[in-house]
């Protein structure tokens, strides 16, 4: 039991200090924070950028990279005498393949990615000039705070973050609470495969999102606002520390914390990130209560992913309607994130409902013959080819059985074989789990194991089990990681059904 | 106190106090719902998914240990699609747990509750072994022993040391497929925090923590017998475990039902070795003139022992004499050993060696 007043929330910035965790690096925090040694130590290896010190040369694992010819790299590195170690999705799949140096710093090996040209009637617009004038931030002032919850509610602003709940409904949640505390959380964890939407925002926008945290926090009546950010993204980190200097004076009271991630996947579900906020393992919450009522320390916390919060400036300065009917069957503008066999991978701005092939057709075009696409993150799992014409939007890919999740869109081409993908992905949940739950965690070892048998001796009875795995891990896991961990390869074997038949 | 909840469990309609939970309902109703993680005296942690139940209007299945019932609400513990869930959680968990030859979970120490739900519920798809690797480092502390591949991970331990005991010497550690339980470091218990209260192993499902000194064997051969603990005042109840007529372990009774709710020290649980022991004195001794320890009836070692009081009372007076008793005693013991100094020897010099 952690001593009374203990500073549980300094454990990880702490381990960092001390370097990662080595013998006696737990028993030295312990008496810093007043934590139990011990717990110290759950945590410590829990996050993979403290529990093992020493990591050479991080190489990404993820699908895109395995696409883009990782394997070769790593083995480049290997012929050079470098320790490299293979990691999830660093978020950077426009630049596949993607490594990062013992300082966590990108190794450029590909260029940038694309983004949308600049155009000014674009609610984001990455390409443009960030605008530190906070004019959205007056102006909410202006008009007060019934009516920006208002205009968020004409504008039909739906969650970024994956999950797509409505963002008024949030804050009107949060802003009536009782308890005279509350927090606004941004997140900032970006780490679903495929996805690197917010990094953009944070390295070429951060004013946007700082503008539209604190127009959060004035409403809801929040004094202190934390941006959780992941922490392999040094870069966007820095770029927001800058921005959040200029910021300052238009701040009035609003305080911004960054808190840095430590390496869990997991930490971007909303419970888990506040646990990792409060010095935890990243284990995901119970749900009910809900983080609107129970959330940061116990107090009500409005949490948005940065792109959510990106969307609120444009809509307070120019209206929730004209938000709203930028978006085809569902409101607003969306940044799709494009990777894997296309010409120009990057963060393209457009109507929320565009189909897969306008979105490639912003991207320059597919690479080869496009066979499969994932239209949101690993945990969207696969569609065909044949789904080409569908929006990409919520309803759209939910009647689709698949999800448009953090729109990060992998499109793979008829060099792909399904089951090698499904395992690439399986592979990542099966890393990333946080591991509480018996569904998630024996689960997401039993189907990669699967996948394995498979690809390693073409047996079909390897895969009798994976429906009713599946269906196990959806109805018995405690959040949305292992909810839809197998759907990669339940989507891969539903929909290509010629790459799991045995050739003997 | 505001009024009570009406809930109703599989038709049977109950009335709780606000703030109980579906499965405290559940019992209530006469119900049993199988659960892993729970334990009364920690809060619940709703992940070993065990008790999922069916509620209307939730849209997932919800733990019912951790979710409060609410008035008018509509539970089904029974439903196929609870019944289902059940069956292939306990099909995955067997793929992770160590089997005997019959394929069930394999007993250990004082049973495992895992296996009772496969026997009582079933199981889905028989599904390979995971081999899940979990890193651990042997330890020699000579009372509790763990074995990673019989935890289900239910952190049971984990809080009962942290919430009930406040010692926190293990933790869970890693993640996903690697998560186990450890110390810091790594380290022997000898080296934390540890009390060997061994309150760890009473709360374990499985068996995976258990005494050490009565590893591999039946708990089926075992008699309990209710004792009231001698180690000190406090006057907690033991169940001692009696096989051919020898302690082999002792437990406590169940929570919430004597002083010591369930809990032990190290003195407790594990400090009966003497019991048995070759060195342990049956018969009182006197010590003859020769110097030599000679046994004798109790009636012969008191007359004895207050023949030498009285003489030191008559030689030097009665405040030569002192009386220390033992924290061993009861209060009533210790009342008699400071009634036996000042009514029967005249002296205030007693002390009780826990008084400070
Ligand atoms: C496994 C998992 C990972 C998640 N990762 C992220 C993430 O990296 N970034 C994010 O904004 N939301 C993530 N979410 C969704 C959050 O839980 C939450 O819904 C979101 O931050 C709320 O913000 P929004 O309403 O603005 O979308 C994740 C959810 C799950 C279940
Ligand atoms: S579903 Fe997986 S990640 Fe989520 S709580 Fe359970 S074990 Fe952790």
């Amino acid at each position: 039991m952690e001593r009374k007043g203990a500073r549980r929330e300094r454990i990880l910035e702490l381990l960092e200090e001390h370097g990662g965790l080595r013998e006696g690096v737990a028993a030295a925090i312990s008496a810093e924070t007043g934590v139990p040694e011990a717990d110290v130590y759950g945590v410590a290896t829990f996050y993979t950028l403290v529990s093992r010190p020493g990591v050479g040369v991080r190489i990404c694992q993820g699908l895109t990279c395995k696409l883009a010819g990782a394997d070769a790299r790593a083995a480049e590195l290997q012929g050079h005498g470098v320790d490299h170690e293979w990691v999830s999705c660093l978020g950077r799949c426009d630049r596949a393949p993607v490594a990062l140096d013992p300082e966590l710093e990108l190794i450029p090996w590909g260029a940038r990615g694309a983004i949308s040209p600049d155009d000014p009637e674009l609610p984001m617009n990455l390409g443009g000039a960030d605008d530190a004038s906070y004019r959205a931030l007056a102006r909410a002032r202006g008009i007060g705070a019934a009516q920006v919850i208002e205009q968020l509610r004409a504008a039909g602003l739906q969650g970024r973050g994956g999950a797509g709940f409505p963002a008024h409904i949030k804050w009107s949640a949060v802003r009536g609470e009782a308890d005279p505390v509350r927090y606004v959380v941004v997140n900032a964890d970006e780490s679903e495969p495929g996805t690197f939407k917010d990094r953009e925002i944070l390295l070429r926008r951060p004013h946007l999102l700082i503008e539209g945290a604190a127009i959060a926090a004035w409403v809801v009546g929040a004094s202190i606002v934390y941006v959780y950010i992941r922490g392999e993204f040094t870069d966007a980190r820095r770029s927001l520390e800058a921005a959040l200097e200029a910021a300052a004076p238009h701040l009035d009271g609003i305080e911004i914390r960054i808190v840095a991630g430590h390496g869990a996947y997991i930490c971007g579900e909303e419970t888990a990130l506040l646990e990792a906020i409060e010095g935890r393992r990243g284990m995901p919450r119970l749900k009910p209560p809900y983080p609107t009522r129970s959330g940061l320390w116990g107090k009500p916390t409005l949490m948005n992913n940065v792109e959510t919060l990106a969307c609120v400036p444009s809509i307070l300065l120019r209206g929730g309607d004209w938000f709203q009917s930028w978006g085809r069957d569902e409101p607003g503008s969306k940044l799709y994130c494009l990777s894997g066999h296309v010409a120009r991978p990057g963060v393209y701005e457009l109507p929320l409902g565009v189909t897969l092939d306008e979105l490639v057709e912003a991207g320059g075009g597919y690479v080869g013959t496009p066979r499969a696409f994932s239209p949101g993150g690993a945990a969207s799992g696969f569609l065909p080819i044949s789904e080409r014409s569908r929006p990409l939007d919520m309803g759209g890919l939910a009647a689709a059985g698949s999800m448009l999740g953090s729109a990060g869109v992998v499109v793979l081409n008829d060099t792909v074989d399904m089951a090698q993908a499904a395992r690439w992905q399986a592979i990542f949940f099966q890393d990333e789990s946080c591991g509480q739950c018996a569904p998630c965690r024996i689960g997401c070892s039993l189907q990669r194991r699967s996948l394995d048998r498979w690809i390693d001796d073409r047996d079909p009875a390897t895969l009798q089990h994976v429906e009713e795995i599946h269906w196990e891990m959806e109805e018995g896991s405690i959040c949305g990681l292992g909810m839809t961990a197998s759907l990669p390869l339940v989507t891969a074997m539903r929909h290509f059904p010629e790459d799991f038949r045995s050739q003997r | 106190m505001s009024q009570s909840v009406r809930i109703t469990v599989d038709g049977v309609e109950v009335q709780v106090e606000p703030g109980a939970t579906v499965l405290t309902a559940a019992t209530t109703a006469g119900i049993a719902v199988p659960t892993l993680c729970h334990e009364a005296r920690v809060d619940p942690m709703g992940s070993c998914r065990m008790c999922l139940v069916e509620i209307e209007g939730q849209r997932r299945l919800q733990p019912s240990c951790a979710f409060p019932a609410s008035d008018g609400m509509v539970v089904h513990t029974d439903s196929g699609r609870v019944r289902r869930h059940r069956r292939v959680l306990l099909s995955m968990y067997l793929a992770d747990h160590e089997l005997d030859e019959d394929g069930l979970p394999k007993e250990r120490g004082t049973g495992n509750r895992l296996r009772q739900h496969v026997l009582e519920h079933g199981t889905g798809p028989t599904l390979p072994p995971i081999a899940a690797d979990r890193s651990y480092r042997e330890d020699d502390n000579p009372y509790v022993h763990f074995d990673p591949e019989a935890c289900i991970l239910c952190n049971l331990c984990v809080r009962y040391c942290d919430e009930v005991e406040a010692v926190s010497a293990i933790t869970l550690a890693n993640r996903g497929s690697h998560t186990t339980i450890a110390t810091a470091d790594q380290r022997s218990l000898l080296d934390t925090s540890c009390e060997l209260c061994g309150g760890c192993i009473a709360v374990c499902p499985t068996g995976a923590m258990t005494e050490r000194p009565a590893l591999g064997l039946d708990w089926r051969r075992e008699e309990k017998i209710r004792t009231t603990c001698n180690f000190c005042g406090v006057g907690c109840q033991l169940d001692l475990h009696v096989a051919d007529d020898r302690i082999v372990r002792i437990t406590s009774p169940e929570p919430g039902r004597t002083v010591n709710d369930g809990n032990l020290c190290v003195k407790g649980r594990f400090a009966y070795e003497f019991v048995h022991h070759d060195d342990r004195l049956t018969t009182p001794l006197i010590r003859g003139g020769d110097g030599e320890l000679r046994p004798a009836s109790w009636p012969e070692a008191l007359a004895a022992a207050a023949a030498g009081l009285l003489g030191v009372k008559e030689r030097h007076g009665a405040d030569a004499l002192g009386f220390v008793s033992s924290s061993r005693c009861t209060g009533e013991e210790n009342y008699l050993v400071q009634k036996l100094a000042r009514a029967a020897f005249g002296t205030n010099n007693c002390h009780q060696c826990a008084a400070t």
